[in-house]
Formats: C-alpha cells, sequence, structure tokens
C-alpha cells in the first residue's frame, strides 16, 4: 500500500517537473517577429557539412558578406541585418528540428535562401510555415510544385524550375543531337522526377535511364550508372543531381575511358567545386550546361564585378564560384524584398510587397523574374554553355542565347529580356 | 487501478491546461518529452525488468514510424489506425527478433541489437517506397477547425503525444505491477532459480521483447507525426544510444523516472546551444554537441551510479524510510 502511494507520488512529481521546466523557460511574445528597432533577423538551413554540402556550404557565407556589406553602408532603413545560419546535413528532420528553432527560439523574420526540394517539402507541412505566415524567400530548390500560389502562399522561389530547365535542354537536344543515343542519370526524388515529366511532355525518349536515390552517391555507385550507361551504349548523356552526385559519375567515366557529351544539370555543375571534388579539368572541358547566371569569372559582368570585390573584402579567403554569386544574388534580392517591404516591415507586408515588385527587383541572372498575385515562381530561363579547357564557362555558341518558358505546355522561345542594372555600388534604394 | 486510472486523467488534464498556456517551443518540446517518455519506457520493460540489454529501440522506433506512415499513405487510413498498425507490426517484428534474442544474453544480446540500429534504417535507403534518405511524409492532418484559429499544429501534435504517451504509460505501469512484471523481475535477479519455480523464462523473454518493440514502434510513429515524416535519418544509432542514456539517468527500473529521463534528453540540444554560443556559436558545434553531451553522462552514470542517478536516489529513499 505504502509503495503503490508512493509510485502515485512519484508520478505526480515527474510530471510537475515536467511542467514546471515548460513554464520555467516559456518566452513573451514580441510585436513584429524578427524585427527591432536596429536589426532585421533572417535564418537559413543548408548543409554545412555532409555529403551534400560541397559547394552549397558557401551560401550561407556570402549571402552573410553582402549584408555584412550592406550594414557598413546604412543597413536597411537603418536597421541591420543578421542572418542565422542553420547545418542541417542536407537531412529533412534535422532540416525540420533547425528551421523549428529558427522560428520559435531565434524567432527570424523571415527564411531565406533554405535549399533542398525533399527539406523544403517536409519543413514546410510540419513547421506549418503557411500558417504561420512566414516568409520564405529564394529558395534554392527548382521544384516547380513550389510555384503554386495555393499550396505554398508565403515561399518564393529564385531559380527557374527543374521542369523549365529540363524543357529547354530536350530543345537543345532536338536541336543538336537528333539520332544520338540518349541517357539521363537523375535523383529519384521531386528533383529529377521533375525533370523527367518535363522531358517527357517535350517528347524527349532516353535508350538509357538510370536513377539514383539522394545521399547514395559514391564511387562505388557511380560505377554502377556509368556501367549502365556504357552498355547502353549513351552517346549524349545529362544528369539531373546534385554536384556531390556529379564528381564521381565524371571520375569514374573517365577512369574507365567512358567520354560521351554531358550535359549537366545546372544544380550539379559548378566547375570550381567539381575540380575540387577531383574532376580532371579534362573531362570538364567541351562539358555542356544550362546557365542562368553569368560565369563567376566574367568580370565584364557589372554583378559579378561588384560581388567580387564584396567577396574579396567581406568573405576573405573563399574562391568566388557559382555558389558564392548564388549567395550574393539572394543577399541582394533579400535586400530588395525588405526595402520593398517599407520602413517598418510587417511579415504580411513583404510577402505583399514580393508578389507586388518582386518580378521588378535587381538579380544577376539574365532571365526575367516571375513573382506576381498568382504565382512563386522566381528566374523563367537558361542559356546554353559550355565548359572550357580552364574550367570557365562560356555561352555556348559564343552569345548567349536566352531560352524563356513555363512550368506547363508552354513552347520554349528565344527571349529579348534585359535584365535590370546592378544597382549603385551594389546597394539598393527602391521602395 | 480506478485511482491510477483518475490519477492519469487528472494528470493529463493538467498537461491539456498547460498546453494552453506555454508558448509554441514550449508546446513542441512538450510533445517530445512525451514520445522519448514512451521509448523510454520500452527500455524500462525490457532491461529495468526482463534484464535484457538492447541498443537496438532506434531501429524499432524507425518500424513503428515506417508502419504508421506506409498505412497512412498506402491505405488512406484514419490516423488513430495509422498508431495501432505501428504497434502491431512492431510487436511482430519484436517478437520475431525476441526469439533470437531470447537465446542471447550480456554482450551477444548488446551486439546484436546494436547491429540492427546500425543496419535497419539503412534498409530504407534500398527500396524505393521506403523514400530513400529524404523520407516519406507522414502527415497527420491539421487539428479539427472546432478547435479555433488559435490551436496550433504543434499544439495538436502536443495533445495526441500527450494522449498516447499518458495511455501507454498507464497500460505499462499496470502490466509491470501485474504477475508479468514479478515474473520478468524474477528471471531478471536469477534465471535459474525462476525457471526452478516453474517460469518459461523464454517466452517471459519474448514477451518482454515483444511489448518493449511495441512501445519503442509507438514512439516511432509519434516521433514521426512530430516532424511529419520518417527518413532513416531520425532513427540513428545516435537515438538509440541517447535512449539508453535518458533510461539509465532516469533509473532503469523505474517508470515514473522515464519522464526524467525524457526531459533530460529534450533538454540536452538546450544546453549544447547555450554551450555553442558561449564558445563562439559555431553551427557544427550545436550539432554534435548533443552527442557529446549524452556520451559524457553515460560514462559518468556508468563509472558513479551504475544503476543510474535515479535508482540511487530511490535506494536512498526506501532506506530513510
Amino acid at each position: 500500500m505504502i509503495r503503490k502511494t508512493r509510485a502515485k507520488g512519484t508520478w505526480l512529481v515527474a510530471t510537475v517537473l515536467a511542467v514546471g521546466s515548460l513554464f520555467a523557460t516559456a518566452l513573451p511574445a514580441h510585436a513584429e517577429t524578427g524585427v527591432s528597432s536596429s536589426e532585421i533577423k533572417l535564418g537559413i538551413t543548408l548543409p554545412l557539412t555532409g555529403a551534400a554540402s560541397p559547394g552549397y556550404n558557401k551560401i550561407g557565407n556570402a549571402m552573410n558578406a553582402y549584408f555584412k556589406y550592406v550594414n557598413d553602408n546604412g543597413g536597411v532603413y537603418g536597421r541591420k541585418i543578421t542572418l542565422i545560419q542553420k547545418n542541417d546535413e542536407y537531412s529533412p528532420q534535422l532540416s525540420i528540428a533547425k528551421t523549428n528553432e529558427l522560428i520559435l527560439k531565434d524567432k527570424v523574420f523571415a527564411l531565406v535562401g533554405p535549399l533542398g526540394t525533399a527539406n523544403y517539402t517536409s519543413v514546410h507541412k510540419s513547421v506549418g510555415l503557411a500558417k504561420r505566415g512566414v516568409p520564405s524567400l529564394f529558395l534554392n530548390t527548382g521544384f516547380s510544385g513550389f510555384a503554386s500560389k495555393k499550396s505554398y502562399p508565403t515561399s518564393f522561389m529564385i531559380l527557374p524550375s527543374y521542369a523549365m530547365e529540363a524543357k529547354i535542354i530536350a530543345k537543345f537536344l532536338k536541336e543538336n543531337y537528333a539520332g544520338k543515343k540518349l541517357g539521363i542519370v537523375y535523383q529519384n526524388d521531386e528533383f529529377g522526377i521533375d525533370g523527367m515529366g518535363a522531358f517527357k511532355a517535350a517528347g524527349t525518349k532516353f535508350d538509357v535511364s538510370v536513377p539514383y536515390t539522394s545521399g547514395t552517391q559514391s564511387a562505388a555507385t557511380a560505377q554502377t550508372w556509368v556501367s549502365q550507361l556504357a552498355a547502353g551504349g549513351a552517346q549524349v548523356v545529362v544528369f539531373f543531381g546534385v554536384t556531390s552526385a556529379t564528381a564521381p559519375l565524371l571520375a569514374v567515366a573517365a577512369a574507365a575511358k567512358y567520354a560521351p557529351q554531358w550535359i549537366l544539370g545546372s544544380v550539379g555543375a559548378d566547375p570550381l567545386t567539381l575540380r575540387a571534388l577531383g574532376v580532371p579539368l579534362a573531362v570538364l572541358n567541351g562539358a555542356l550546361t544550362p546557365a542562368g547566371n553569368p560565369s563567376p569569372n566574367d568580370t565584364s559582368d557589372e554583378y559579378v564585378k561588384q560581388f567580387q570585390e564584396i567577396n574579396t573584402k567581406y568573405n576573405t579567403g573563399t574562391a568566388f564560384d557559382d555558389y558564392v554569386l548564388q549567395g550574393m544574388n539572394i543577399g541582394l534580392m533579400t535586400v530588395q524584398g525588405l526595402r520593398a517591404a517599407g520602413s517598418n516591415p510587417t511579415r504580411k507586408g513583404l510577402i505583399s510587397a514580393m508578389e507586388s515588385k518582386g518580378s521588378t527587383f535587381a538579380s544577376v541572372a539574365y532571365s526575367p523574374l516571375g513573382y506576381s498575385m498568382t504565382s512563386n515562381v522566381g528566374h523563367t530561363g537558361y542559356y546554353m554553355a559550355v565548359m572550357d579547357a580552364n574550367g570557365d564557362r562560356k555561352p555556348f555558341g559564343g552569345k548567349v542565347t536566352l531560352y524563356t518558358t513555363d512550368s506547363g505546355s508552354g513552347p520554349v522561345v528565344v527571349s529579348t529580356f534585359k535584365r535590370p542594372a546592378m544597382p549603385a555600388k551594389g546597394l539598393p534604394s527602391n521602395s | 487501478m480506478r485511482k491510477k486510472l483518475a490519477l492519469f486523467i487528472f494528470l493529463g488534464w493538467i498537461l491539456l491546461l498547460v498546453g494552453d498556456r506555454i508558448d509554441e517551443l514550449r508546446v513542441y518540446q512538450g510533445a517530445q518529452i512525451a514520445m522519448y517518455a514512451i521509448a523510454l519506457s520500452s527500455i524500462v520493460l525490457l532491461t529495468g525488468y526482463s534484464g535484457q540489454v538492447s541498443l537496438g529501440n532506434g531501429a524499432m522506433m524507425a518500424v513503428g514510424g515506417y508502419s504508421a506512415a506506409l498505412t497512412l499513405n498506402n491505405l488512406g487510413s484514419p490516423v488513430w489506425f495509422a498508431f495501432v498498425m505501428a504497434v502491431v507490426v512492431s510487436a511482430l517484428f519484436g517478437a520475431f527478433l525476441g526469439a533470437a534474442a531470447a537465446r542471447l544474453s550480456g554482450p551477444y544480446l548488446a551486439g546484436t541489437t546494436l547491429a540492427l540500429a546500425v543496419g535497419l534504417p539503412e534498409i530504407a535507403n534500398q527500396f524505393d517506397f521506403l523514400g530513400g534518405v529524404p523520407g516519406i511524409l507522414f502527415d497527420v492532418g491539421f487539428p479539427p477547425a472546432r478547435f479555433g484559429e488559435e490551436f496550433t499544429q504543434y499544439k495538436w501534435f502536443f495533445w495526441i503525444a500527450t494522449f498516447i504517451a499518458l495511455l501507454s504509460l498507464f497500460i505499462t505501469s499496470n502490466i509491470l505491477q501485474s504477475r508479468y512484471g514479478r515474473t520478468w523481475r524474477a528471471i531478471r535477479s536469477n534465471s535459474l532459480a525462476a525457471e526452478l519455480s516453474g517460469v518459461h523464462s523464454g517466452r517471459m523473454k519474448i514477451l518482454a521483447f515483444t511489448l518493449s518493440s511495441a512501445l519503442a514502434g509507438l514512439a516511432g510513429a509519434v516521433m514521426a507525426m512530430t516532424i511529419s515524416l520518417v527518413a532513416p535519418g531520425a532513427y540513428t544509432l545516435a537515438l538509440s544510444f541517447a535512449l539508453v542514456t535518458g533510461a539509465v539517468l532516469a533509473g532503469v527500473s523505474s517508470l515514473p523516472g522515464v519522464v526524467f529521463g525524457a526531459l533530460i534528453l529534450v533538454a540536452i540540444p538546450e544546453v549544447a546551444d547555450v554551450l555553442a554560443t558561449r564558445w563562439g556559436g559555431d553551427e557544427n558545434l550545436n550539432n554534435y554537441l548533443p552527442g557529446l553531451i549524452v556520451s559524457v553522462l553515460l560514462i559518468l552514470s556508468v563509472i558513479f551510479t551504475p544503476n543510474g542517478p535515479g535508482e540511487k536516489l530511490k535506494r536512498r529513499h526506501h532506506k530513510k524510510a
């Protein structure tokens, strides 16, 4: 009897302790989350370590470098921007945990540049970004589903969708490699499947199709991909995956003396990262890729020149590549978004500003932005580029031929769009 | 029995009131505490009572998580049925494993279950229907509209997790106080003596493994709910070790102690965050520090209080009484 009473007492004590701990650390709410008179807090989740980290791990620091530059030049209406980076190791469950920290604990105003299709899909659902009204700007993923205003009312893409990219590659294949045996290696999640759907709709038939599961990329798995491609006699191979998968694919193919015409999807085609991962220059020479931005080595480009200067001063020791360029550009667009939201920004105001003014923002990419009241789509096109013997990227055919399209059944057309000029000194003054 | 039921209902009512008065982060952590409490109770039953050491509870949680998600996504079943299937499939898996485990003991059993913890979640990478590394969604849906706009998703998770935790702990508590609990303790104390008294220790060990796996599977499904996802990366070896540490710290044969253990496991990342911030705010440090803290706590506990500080306190309390 005494023992039973004691046991019940222990249960009560246990519960009281649990309740007390939850109460003890409860925090009061703020008027506008993440914005004070002197600071705007932003957050990003990205892989700083792990298999998918090469390249992506530079984006956060590049954004931070740009924000420091803006902060040193007066900030956004006098407020300094603080970017909190969280390492999700490209794992959806870590991404959810880290986004929870950003929103519930760090209380950021908005997310900027969250990375990974599977990650963002589960984060959006689990954390309830839409229901909370948390703006999520410039997603580093091209999954076309994220363009849906109905499903993702507070999210805004930056990359053209994977469907757009696949449609543009399909047109290029038709015009330049008709009659050749085609092969494809793709990541078999929303990323690759989005692209495969568009290839199918465009009538591209691959003679060899090799799916791989995200996270399983290695030299050993690349060996099986190359064996299948070579056995199928693929003369032109499209790769639709991340850089950490491109590298073993190209390295193993080179070792096996298998040399098809490579067409590397934009996600996994940064030459500097590929070289750092051991891909020989000779293999990269002649590889084709759809590109949205100018080459990071093109100092004649006003955006590249300005960003390189910022990188030298605020991101010391980091080589300037596609990822750094992308990070800085997200920074530039974020500042324009914050300015467009007004001197007293609110989450609702930021979303509204993105919808009404986002398509006019200055951005390094050549194609138009598609933000509107009915779409979250970011950039809408690519030009085809070829890598040279120095690992640099040049427009295919000697000049930029920009193709634009949509994620649906719309045609792929050559665009004459002229991107907005870089704001003076790289500091936006829009409102 | 009735008094205990009334006590659990009262505790549930208190927790629901609390859920209305704390901020969302704490509500979410409350759901995590409930999840860990269920998971730790599976260790208490298995190790604390039947004397079998398992390092594979994380793997059993994965079985439950995947079972629940596949049931919900493929059969379009009600959410409660997904949780039931998590229990049933994990129990069946546990019974199968228990049959092998009953023949093993000590380091051999620990080694076998450790291999399970390492290998089982990775199997998900090999089958497309299990979603590979990104995993598959487990969406229990929004809270009912009648609860109002202010009723958040996390509060819904908290309600479900708390209800499941209280129900499973109530049932487990009764099982442990029944003749089954006494028989397991007899086996744990002296297996040979228990057999001479007519106990079929093999069967009873399999039963313990089955029930423990069912609880772990249920915890896995609750975890899947809180992250809306099942993926191999959620059920890591680190999770299995964290559960063992939580159980040891709580007192491995104390069922009420699972609440303390769960609190500690949820508090560790918070402590790690504070330390990482103090030591320069390195995000990588923040990611790896919780694992280090768990390891240090386990080592210290094994050195100074082999049965856990909870057990030591309990014994001291008993001596005074």
